[in-house]
This record gives structure tokens, sequence and C-alpha cells, in this order.
């Protein structure tokens, strides 16, 4: 995730650098926001498509000018998550696994018990489950071995099986 | 014995003093000579006593088996190391081998050891090989974590035992085990007596590890490297368990009573590790965690104080040590390909490498303890005592035994059927030193159904 960041910080220096230089946008999707809500002229669909909901002026018609920028800085993001994973995938000379970020932090979270919390339920589970079987297995194997120490006392038990040692 | 120590420690110039082009091959020669030698162990002298030269290190048809594991498993670890090791700087590729054979030293005195201080000197001893060898060449963040867990279990729970021996020294006067085991039984009627047999027990029951001070373990052997796993799993847990056999002789008869807890900690060990096994992401965790299962029907079979249980814990104490090396070697191939342990990436690998598939399902059978290997004989010798013990413990046991296979093929299907990913069709081909090590890890466990005499211990 970091080198997510780093890479949309790198651009973001590079974005601000281009707006103070006034020069030419870097990504054909962050363009086409831009010039949406600027111009809103460029986009033109197929004939008989849809438009994309993120580029559809009819869905922020009632949004802020803040919610639109926000969105705008979303579309960015994603379309630069989107070209990395791209490159990655079609590349013909890569032969190892595109790196999943979620795969990492998913094998992090179950091995790592940093996510656990004793909450009611959770001492519930861990005294039924770990602490209750201990004191009724002592109490089974107890009553059990006593009452054969006492017929061994008393002279009645039988051994069930004729072991030479 | 110092036919086998004295080459054991001039492995040490060994190491030093070849040149870096024949360093490996020289060490796995020497080693596997001294491995050799060690076999002339298993002929004992006499037939149930202890064979010995001097008076401080002998061996018994108790510490023979391992004595022999242990010189066995050191050519292992040298094969097993061979890649990982290899893009490190000569001097660094020779402290790693001199540490992999002084972990050896400690080990080989330790087993052979007469008097209980030797023993616990040397069951410390191991404990700095194996922390360097952890914290050192262990490949995530968390090996810190795992090197501190592990000493300091370790320790702690080893402090009282050495408080233990020394109250022993001083009422019996010796504490050579050639004469204790002739000694007369001990008064031990008063409070200060349980803890007195508490504190000799529970270093032993941490390393072995029993259920409830068993965190240390998945750490310590998913942060090691693969040298570090293999000789933990093969040999250092077993140090407990032939620790707890040489105490018992001298603990009755308290341990009627006292010994109830730690038997129940460790058969719901074996159920709730095992479960926890059939939850597991991580390979080499679900191995780990399989370890303090088995371990804990070994632990289950000492405290019974039963000919059949030290039997049982014996030869499963062996099967396990050969076979859980193993399972840790077919791991770290897995690793040193994908450079990942979680076992949904290095899946459906029976298509791309057949043999290796072979010997997964071989070291998978035999985890389950399929018949005939000794697995099975141990496992059955020690559900068989403790059903003798109290029949209601074959519930306990047999679920244990009914999750242990289910986790067993778990991690036989998970790693080689199924499809195979895109991402593992590219991966490099097994190399001969790799089926070399899975060969003489596997063999041993096969050609010992052929004469199990070898492991059964005194009692027969």
């Amino acid at each position: 995730m970091r080198y997510h960041r780093n890479r949309i910080a790198n651009y973001r220096e590079t974005r601000e650098y281009d707006a103070q230089r006034a020069a030419n946008q870097n990504s054909l999707f962050v363009g086409a926001c831009f010039l949406l809500f600027a111009v809103m002229a460029t986009y033109k669909e197929a004939s008989l498509a849809t438009r994309p909901k993120t580029l559809d002026p009819a869905e922020y018609f009632n949004l802020s000018p803040d919610y639109r920028r926000a969105e705008e800085k979303r579309a960015a993001l994603r379309a630069q998550l989107k070209r990395q994973y791209l490159q990655q995938l079609n590349n013909p000379h890569r032969k190892e696994l595109i790196e999943d970020p979620a795969l990492t932090r998913w094998t992090y979270a179950r091995t790592n018990n940093n996510y656990f919390r004793p909450t009611a339920k959770t001492s519930l589970i861990g005294g039924l489950f770990g602490v209750l079987p201990l004191f009724a297995l002592y109490l089974v194997f107890k009553t059990d071995r006593d009452k054969r120490e006492a017929k061994i006392k008393a002279g009645t038990y039988e051994r069930p099986y004729k072991l030479s040692t | 014995m110092l036919k086998v120590l004295i080459p054991t420690i001039m492995l040490f110039p060994t190491i030093w003093l070849t040149s870096p082009k024949w360093l490996w091959t020289t060490t796995t020669a020497h080693s596997l000579l001294i491995a050799s030698i060690s076999l002339t162990w298993l002929k004992w002298t006499s037939e149930t006593g202890w064979t010995s030269s001097n008076m401080y290190l002998a061996t018994d048809p108790l510490s023979t088996p391992l004595l022999v594991l242990t010189c066995w498993l050191l050519p292992l670890m040298i094969l097993a190391s061979q890649n990982h090791i290899n893009p490190e700087p000569i001097s660094r590729q020779r402290l790693y081998i001199t540490l992999l054979a002084s972990l050896q030293t400690f080990l080989i005195m330790a087993f052979g050891a007469t008097e209980i201080i030797m023993f616990y000197i040397m069951f410390e001893a191991t404990l700095i090989p194996t922390l360097i060898i952890i914290t050192r060449w262990g490949n995530q963040t968390e090996r810190l974590n795992a090197g501190t867990y592990f000493l300091f279990y370790t320790l702690a729970g080893s402090l009282p035992l050495l408080v233990a021996l020394l109250l022993l020294q001083q009422s019996t006067g010796t504490l050579s085990m050639l004469v204790l085991q002739y000694s007369q039984p001990l008064q031990l009627n008063s409070w200060g007596h349980m803890f007195w047999w508490a504190g000799c027990l529970i270093a032993f029951l941490v390393k072995m590890p029993l259920y409830g001070v068993h965190l240390w373990l998945p750490k310590a052997h998913v942060e090691a490297p693969v040298a570090g796993s293999m000789v933990l799993a093969a040999v250092l847990l077993k140090l407990g368990g032939y620790g707890m056999m040489r105490m018992m002789v001298m603990l009755d008869p308290l341990s009627k009573e006292l010994a109830y807890p730690f038997i129940i900690l460790a058969l719901w060990g074996i159920i709730m590790t095992g479960s926890i096994c059939l939850r597991q992401t991580d390979l080499k965790s679900l191995i780990a965690y399989s370890s303090v299962s088995h371990m804990g029907l070994v632990a289950g079979g000492i405290l019974i104080q039963t000919p059949w249980g030290f039997s049982g814990a014996i030869i499963l104490m062996i099967a396990h040590g050969l076979v859980s090396s193993a399972l840790f070697c077919l791991a770290n191939t897995a690793y040193e390909r994908t450079h990942s342990r979680t076992m949904i990436l290095a899946r459906g690998l029976q298509v791309i490498f057949p043999l290796t598939a072979v010997w997964w399902f071989i070291a998978n059978l035999a985890n389950l303890a399929l018949p005939p290997l000794p697995n099975l004989m141990g496992e059955l010798m020690i559900i068989t005592t403790l059903f003798n013990w109290s029949p209601w413990t074959i519930l306990l046991t047999g679920l244990g035994t009914l999750i242990t296979a289910g986790y067993s093929l778990y991690m036989f299907l998970m790693s080689q059927r199924g499809p195979t990913p895109n991402h593992i069709m590219g991966l490099q081909p097994f190399h001969t030193r790799e089926h070399l090590l899975m060969t003489l890890h596997l063999i041993p466990v096969i050609l010992l159904v052929t004469k199990p005499e070898l492991m059964w211990g005194w009692c027969y």
C-alpha cells in the first residue's frame, strides 16, 4: 500500500507542478474528468452504449463543487491503480505473481493475533473451550480413577487385560 | 562415546580451515561420517543397563535412539541450508555451520550425560546457538519476538529446575542417574515437596511443549530458517521428553496425584492444537502446531509412568522427529521458490513437481500415523496405555487422531492437488540435493518398521 501511496504522492507532486506551469495533464481519465467538469463536451459515448456513472453530468447535478473535486481525485487514484495493475498484467516478461496488498494484509491479520480483543463473547468462548474442559476432565478422570482405586483396595477389581508387563 | 564426541569437536576446525569451494561438501561428508559412527551405539553391550566407558558419559536404550537421531540430523541440516546461505559471505556461512555443529555437540553431551546437572547445563547451552540461528538468520521481522519468546519461556521454566536439582543433591548426596535409579524412594509429603516436584518437571513441560505453555513454539518454528526449524522440531523438543523420563524415576509417589493437571492439559492440548491446525494459513505454522499436538500425546504417555507409556513416548519422539523435520524441509522448498509461506499461494504442486508430491504424500501419511510406520506404533501404545489408565481418555485421543488425519490430509491436498495457478508454472525444478534430503529423512522411518526394538527403550 505504501508503494501505491508513494506513486500517487509522486504523481501529485508532478500534477501540481504541471498545474503551476499549466502543462498538459498526464492521465487521459483525469483529463477527461477535469475537462468534463470544466467543459462537459469532450467525452462522447458510443452510439448505443450508456454513459458511465462517473462521467455522467446528471449524477453530479445537486452535488457541491467540493464533493466534485473529491470525486475527481478519487477517480484519479483509481485510474492510477488500474494503470499500474494493467501494466503488470500485460507485461510479457512477467513470470511471478502480481503482488496483491489485500492478500498481504489478510495473511498478516491471520497470522498475527493483534486483532484479538477480549470482549464478553470471546471471554465466554475462551472460558468454555479453554478453562471449563480442564476442570471437567479433572473431575471425570479423578472420579473414575478413585473408583478403580477403591475397588483395588477392596479387592474386587477384575483386570480386563492380561498384560505381561 | 568419545569416538563420536571427538569427531564432532573436530568439526569446528574442519569448518574454519576448509577452502570455500569445498566447505559444504566437506562438512556434509564429515557429519555423515559422524552419523555412521553413531550407529554403532545401537549395539547395546548389556541388555537393559548403561553402556559407558567412564562415569560421566554413557548411553542406555533410552538415550541411544535420540543420540542417533541427533547425529543423523546434522548432515541433513547442512544439506537443507545450502541454498539459502549461499549468497552470504564465506565467514558468515562458516559461522552458521559452526552454530549447527555446536548445537550438535551440546546435544550429544546432553543425551549422553549421566549427571543430571550436566544434562541441565547442556539443556541450557542448546538455547544459545538456537537463539542466534533464529534471530540472525530468520526471514521476517517477527524473528526478534520469536527469539524472545523462545528464550524466556524456556529460561523461566528451567530456573526452578536448577533449584530443584540443587535440593536433590543436598538430600540424596548425588545427582548421577546411575546411582539415583537405585536410591530409596524419597519421603514426599509436604507442600514444599510438591513445589519441588513441579520445579523438576516444569522446565521439560515448557520445552515439550505442554499445551498451556506452548506459545513459544509456533513463533520459533515459523521464524527460524530451515535448519533451525529442523533441529527444533526433531531434537530440541525431545530434550524435554527425555528429561521428563529421567526425572520421573525419582519423583514417585507424588506423581500419582500431581500429574493430573498436566495429563489433562496435554490431552486437551492435542484437540485444541489439532483444531488450530485446521484453520492455519501459514504452512510452517501448521506443521509447528502439529508438533505441539504430537508432543501432547508424548507428555501424556510419560506422565502416566507405565512401561507402555514410556516405550510409546520414545517411539513417537523418534518417528515424529524424522517426519516433522521432513515436513519442514518440504515447506522450505516451497518457501524458497515462492518466497511466501501462505498455503494458498503454493498449491497444485503435484502437476509440476511429481516426485516431490510423492515425498509430500509419504510425509503426510506418516504424520497422520499410518500403519505400519513407527508413528502409529508410538501413538497406539500411548493411546492403549491411556485407555488402561482411564477409559474416558479414548474420547480425547480418538478425536485427536481424527483431527490429526484431518489436518494432515488438508496440508497435502492444499499444497499438491487442485488446479495449478499460473504463477507456479515457472518455478525452478527440484534439485537432486532436495530429493536426497527427503529420502534421507523418510528411509529411516520406513526402515524402523522392520526393527522397532531399536526404539523401545529399556522397558522391553
